[in-house]
């Protein structure tokens, strides 16, 4: 079940299929435009955490301190953050 | 061969194994479930040694956050295939749909087993939920400003229709046995939702 139709965020993992999604509409930016500045850097770690825990609160309603706690989970098993918590 | 070729043919055989640990997990995950599937059950289906999984993943919690990743890849992509200008709400729940049935045993195995899987595994299930309720969110915002469905909050209807869609999956030996229940149940699934918003 290998798949390999899009690249994934290296940040989040979210999966960027459209220029828009990466980082400053650029189709070879690793990051997605949520993790990362216009320009491809990665955003401070404390603000990527947040971004991803806001969008578990709004689109799931998942308590904020649960949400982030779970953000942090999965950015630490992602490349750009692997093992931090 | 140059130093240069023979470094490129050990990265692609390193990608080969990493794929081929993936795919071995996912085929004991989906018969053991994720509380069979141990490292050395995952290398046996490979007919690797142990050790060789640890090359590829640091820990055993590494490797399983990564097989729900590949379900959620998978699912995802399969959704994917239904972006369109403006899908509507039976747009969306029928590409969920579709999603799940491909990919049901699987899906089905880590729902069951979702509170006791690593905390990276946990968080993959809810960011592909969160993709589906925003999805759900933007069609459902574009129903409301055409006065088609009644206001219950974007988020309220999210989580019906995930907790909906989980409950038929995880007791589907149930509602389905020997079959596929988003198959035999997923059309009234979707007809239930979209009748409990209408105006």
């Amino acid at each position: 079940m290998t798949t390999e139709l899009c690249r994934s965020c290296g940040s989040c993992g979210f999966p960027m299929r459209t220029p828009d999604d990466h980082a400053g509409g650029d189709p070879d930016a690793e990051y997605c435009s949520t993790c990362a500045e216009a320009s491809g850097t990665l955003k401070p770690y404390d603000e990527v955490v947040q971004a991803n825990a806001d969008y578990l609160v709004r689109e799931q309603g998942v308590d904020l301190h649960a949400a982030r706690t779970m953000a942090r989970a999965l950015l630490a098993s992602m490349p750009a953050w692997q093992g931090r918590r | 061969m140059t130093p240069q070729a023979a470094t490129t043919q050990r990265a692609l055989q390193r990608e080969t194994t990493r794929r081929q640990l993936v795919a071995a997990g996912l085929r004991v995950v989906a018969k053991e479930g994720f509380a069979g599937a141990s490292t050395a059950a995952i290398a046996r289906a490979t007919g690797k040694a142990h050790g060789t999984v640890f090359l590829h993943f640091r820990t055993r919690d590494a490797l399983v956050a990564e097989l729900v990743a590949e379900v959620g890849r998978a699912m995802s992509n399969r959704l994917a295939e239904l972006e369109r200008e403006a899908p509507t709400l039976a747009n969306v729940l029928d590409a969920h749909l579709r999603a799940l049935a491909d990919h049901e045993v699987l899906y089905a195995r880590v729902l069951c087993e979702a509170t006791t899987l690593p905390a990276a595994a946990r968080a993959q299930v809810f960011a592909l939920q969160s993709g589906i309720a925003s999805r759900l969110r933007r069609a459902y915002a574009r129903a409301r400003a055409r006065g088609e469905v009644r206001d219950i909050g974007s988020v309220v209807l999210a989580n019906i229709w995930i907790s909906l869609t989980n409950h038929y999956l995880m007791n589907r030996d149930l509602f389905a046995p020997g079959a596929s229940v988003i198959s035999k149940c997923g059309s009234a699934l979707k007809a239930q939702l979209l009748e409990l918003i209408r105006p």
